[in-house]
C-alpha cells in the first residue's frame, strides 16, 4: 500500500511523512496570503488537522499537494474575513505624492489599510497576483476556480482600490 | 480619440496601482523556520479527547432520576 493510500486509511506514521514533506509549501502559500508568520504557523496547523480529518474524502490517486493548498486557502480566506480592520478609511485629501519618507510611509500604509478592506476573496487574488506575481493558473488551482475568475477577480480589486485612494485623495506614485 | 486618452489613462493608473501594492507590501520571508508536527500531534490528541458515551448515560440517568424522585438529591448530598 502507497503512503497517501495509508493516509487515507488513517495511518498517523504515513501522515507525518506528509506533514513532514508538504508543511513547508502549504506554510510558504499561506504566509504569502495572510503575511504574518505566527499566523501563518497557526493556519499551517489548523490546515494539516483539517487535511487528516478529511482524509477519508482524498482519493489516493489525486494531486496531495494541490488538495492541501486549497484548503489551506480556504482556511487563511476565514482569517482574512474574521480580522477585516475596523476603522474606516479617511476620505481627507493626505499623501500626494509627496518626497517626505514620513508621508510616502503614510501612504504605504494608507494603501494597506485599503487593501485590506477589500472583501477577502478579492484580496487574496490580488495579493497572490499583484504583489505575489505567482501565476495565474497556480492561483486558479488553489482557489479552486478557473483562471478567467481570477484575473476577473484581480481586476475588480485593482478597480476598487484606485476608486477608494481617489477618494481619499491618495494618488501612488 | 477621447475613448483611447481614457483608455491609456486607466491602464497607466492601474499599473500604479500595482507598483504601489508591490512597495506598499514587502516581501515576507516564505521559509518554514521550525517542524510543526508535533503541534499537530498535539491538536490530534486534543481534539481526540472527548467525554465517553457512558459517563454522559451516567449524567443522563442521574438527572431523570432526580426529576422522578426528588428526595433522592437529599440522599445523593448526604452521600458526597
Amino acid at each position: 500500500m502507497d503512503l497517501l493510500q495509508r493516509f487515507t486509511h488513517g495511518e498517523i506514521d504515513a501522515f507525518e511523512t506528509l506533514v513532514r514533506q508538504f508543511q513547508g509549501d502549504i506554510y510558504a502559500w499561506t504566509v504569502r496570503i495572510v503575511r504574518d508568520p505566527g499566523v501563518a504557523e497557526d493556519l499551517t496547523v489548523e490546515t494539516l488537522w483539517r487535511i487528516y480529518r478529511a482524509r477519508h474524502r482524498f482519493r489516493p490517486d489525486g494531486n496531495f499537494g494541490a488538495w492541501a493548498r486549497r484548503i489551506a486557502t480556504n482556511l487563511a480566506i476565514d482569517h482574512l474575513r474574521r480580522n477585516r480592520p475596523e476603522q474606516s478609511f479617511p476620505t481627507e485629501p493626505a499623501g500626494v505624492a509627496q518626497p517626505d519618507p514620513l508621508l510616502q510611509r503614510e501612504t504605504r500604509e494608507r494603501i494597506q489599510q485599503a487593501f485590506c478592506r477589500l472583501p477577502a476573496k478579492l484580496q487574496v487574488a490580488a495579493t497572490l497576483a499583484l504583489v505575489e506575481e505567482l501565476p495565474y493558473d497556480e492561483i486558479a488551482s488553489a482557489l479552486g476556480t478557473s483562471v478567467g475568475a481570477v484575473k476577473l477577480r484581480v481586476f475588480r480589486a485593482v478597480r476598487i482600490l484606485r476608486k477608494r485612494l481617489s477618494q481619499a485623495g491618495i494618488r501612488p506614485e | 480619440m477621447k475613448e483611447h486618452e481614457d483608455k491609456y489613462m486607466t491602464e497607466h493608473n492601474d499599473r500604479q496601482i500595482r507598483d504601489a501594492l508591490k512597495q506598499s507590501f514587502p516581501p515576507v520571508n516564505i521559509e518554514l523556520m521550525r517542524d510543526l508536527w508535533p503541534e499537530v500531534l498535539r491538536k490530534l490528541d486534543a481534539r481526540q479527547v472527548g467525554v465517553p458515551w457512558y459517563d454522559w448515560a451516567l449524567v443522563g440517568l442521574s438527572a431523570v432520576m432526580f426529576l422522578a424522585f426528588p428526595r433522592l438529591v437529599l440522599v445523593f448530598a448526604y452521600h458526597l
